[in-house]
């Protein structure tokens, strides 16, 4: 069992073996390749960034019903996408490592709710939805920040960024599938209560140490 | 990400066959602080110069640095073989500038030589005018000068000198800080010709490995570089009505502008009038300043892992032995 479960965690961590950056080999790339390249590199920027997919991951799983995980994880792609279109063309520039601060807070904040963390502070949680809406926007503005450093050009710019943005939600689907059917596998383990505060107090601790990390980048 | 229209008038390749560019260039454009260095004035093509330039042909040797414009004496000046050598000293830290602007001289050539020249140096305009106007077969008694500029970095502090107009009768200044730029980025240029933008002049860019580079025998090499035979393709662009042209930096290494701005005069004793610019500049290799978006580390994505699962599987233990006790 122990061995089958583990699998199971490297199951959920196997988005994370490639670079979470957009790296500059992806510049002569997007240079070259037209709006593919976009589109790829947008769905490679999601399935490597490991701070987006922890998130997610708290989100799905805090939810049970599929039509539940569609009306978040559509609130979150909304969220997303309208501050990735918006701030890209508008060139609104960000800085990347407090925007980057800000979704490792989002990490924490969704596996301290997850844990029922408002309860023991004896205060409401907000609304779920807005929230995932608004760490939504913060992601965008994240992903913004990555693909602004990129060479855009002067061409095409608006279909380069929705070439873009569209390779960031494919690269969602891929990585959500896997994510959803190992936490429905584990809801079926005997030690699912163990492993759910597991995931998710490590999404606190992961949390942490991602804005920990952020914030130091930026002030050293 | 700059307001300004990006004219990429296709990139052609644009072979020259003959030329008498002039440019300023280094076998390093990444220099120390307070240390001997020595830029290349070269006259002929970018990789071979055919002749040395004499000092009374120099009106202005300027070199910029942290806002002060100073002058190298004559005595700063040697040549070799068919290069001239400008010898300096840095200073402190900062983007210089280092410009060379020329006495005009004038040349005498018949139709077919003109035409040759204007074909053969990618000026394009005036050759299809010729050719618009039926003066295809008049020859040409041209006044001309050249003016080039090389930026370099000192150390690691960037300055704002790039930016500085020599006031040279055509000049390129760029509107970015060319050691401030990574690959991938696209840089503007503007163009002046008597201190106002020169719209509408095709300008040629050119490229050169440059990590290998030396000079020998009035000629650059570039060894074990891959890339070391792209240098004489040129990509053609045409500056915009603010005299504007955004390159696209894909590479590091060495790269030039060069522009002939030839124009056709009337009541004088010349037929015409050229102004030739250039500008090298370096990208990429050598300087370390930091990019907010290459410098922008990442926890690395093993150990990421590696303690993410370590993580989990004690927290695992834990809660599951804590169960167990309940």
């Amino acid at each position: 069992m122990r061995t089958r479960i583990l699998l199971l965690v490297l199951l959920l961590s196997n988005s994370f073996i490639y670079a979470h950056d957009v790296a500059s080999a992806d510049h002569e790339l997007l240079i070259n390749g037209g709006l593919w390249a976009y589109l790829w590199v947008g769905a490679k920027h999601m399935l490597t960034g490991y701070d987006h997919l922890l998130f997610l991951t708290g989100v799905v799983f805090y939810l049970s019903k599929f039509s539940d995980i569609v009306k978040f994880i559509s609130a979150f792609t909304l969220g997303h996408s309208v501050t990735l279109i918006a701030a890209t063309f508008l060139k609104i520039e960000v800085n990347e490592y407090l925007i980057d601060a800000v979704i490792g807070f989002s990490v924490f904040y969704k596996g301290f709710e997850n844990l029922g963390g408002f309860k023991i502070i004896a205060s409401k949680a907000p609304n779920l939805l807005l929230m995932v809406t608004l760490f939504g926007l913060i992601h965008g503005l994240g992903l913004s920040a990555r693909l602004q450093s990129l060479h855009l050009g002067e061409e095409q710019v608006l279909l380069k960024i929705l070439s873009f943005n569209l390779g960031v939600e494919l690269g969602q689907v891929a990585a959500l599938i896997p994510i959803l059917y190992a936490i429905k596998f584990l809801r079926t383990q005997r030690a699912y209560d163990s492993l759910y505060k597991a995931i998710n107090s490590y999404l606190l601790v992961a949390g942490i140490a991602l804005l920990g990390y952020q914030l130091y980048q930026y002030f050293v | 990400m700059k307001k300004f229209i990006y004219l990429p008038i296709v990139a052609i390749a644009f072979v020259l066959f003959s030329s008498h560019d002039m440019y300023l260039k280094l076998n390093n454009y990444f220099l120390d602080t307070f240390t001997k260095s020595t830029v290349e004035l070269f006259n002929g093509t970018f990789d071979k110069s055919e002749n040395v330039i004499d000092r009374d042909r120099m009106i202005d040797v300027s070199i910029l640095q942290n806002g002060e414009r100073f002058h190298p004496s004559e005595d700063s000046w040697y040549e070799k073989d068919s290069i001239t050598y400008l010898d300096f000293e840095t200073k402190g830290e900062g983007t210089y500038v280092i410009g060379l602007s020329t006495r005009a001289r004038t040349i005498e050539m018949d139709a077919e030589a003109f035409n040759d020249y204007l074909k053969h140096d990618g000026v394009l305009d005036l050759l299809e005018k010729r050719a618009a106007d039926g003066t295809l077969n008049t020859g040409a008694v041209e006044l001309y000068s050249k003016h080039v500029k090389t930026i370099v970095q000192v150390g690691e502090t960037l300055s704002d000198d790039w930016m500085t107009a020599l006031n040279y009768p055509i000049e390129f200044i760029p509107l970015e800080n060319p050691y401030d730029i990574h690959i991938g980025h696209t840089l503007p240029v503007q163009l002046y010709a008597n201190q106002e933008p020169l719209a509408n002049q095709l300008v040629y860019l050119g490229y050169q490995a440059s990590s290998t580079t030396h000079t020998h025998d009035g000629s650059t090499h570039t060894h074990d570089s891959d890339e070391s035979h792209e240098h004489n393709d040129l990509q053609q662009f045409r500056t915009n009505e603010n005299g504007v042209i955004e390159l696209p930096i894909d590479k590091e290494g060495v790269w030039y502008l060069r522009t002939i701005h030839l124009v056709e005069l009337a009541d004088s004793e010349y037929t015409h009038e050229s102004n030739w610019a250039t500008l090298t500049f370096a990208v990429g290799e050598g300087h370390s300043h930091e990019h907010s978006e290459e410098s922008h580390d990442e926890i690395p994505v093993y150990y990421f892992i590696v303690v993410s699962v370590i993580l989990i599987a004690l927290l695992f233990f834990f809660f599951r032995s804590r169960n167990n006790e309940n």
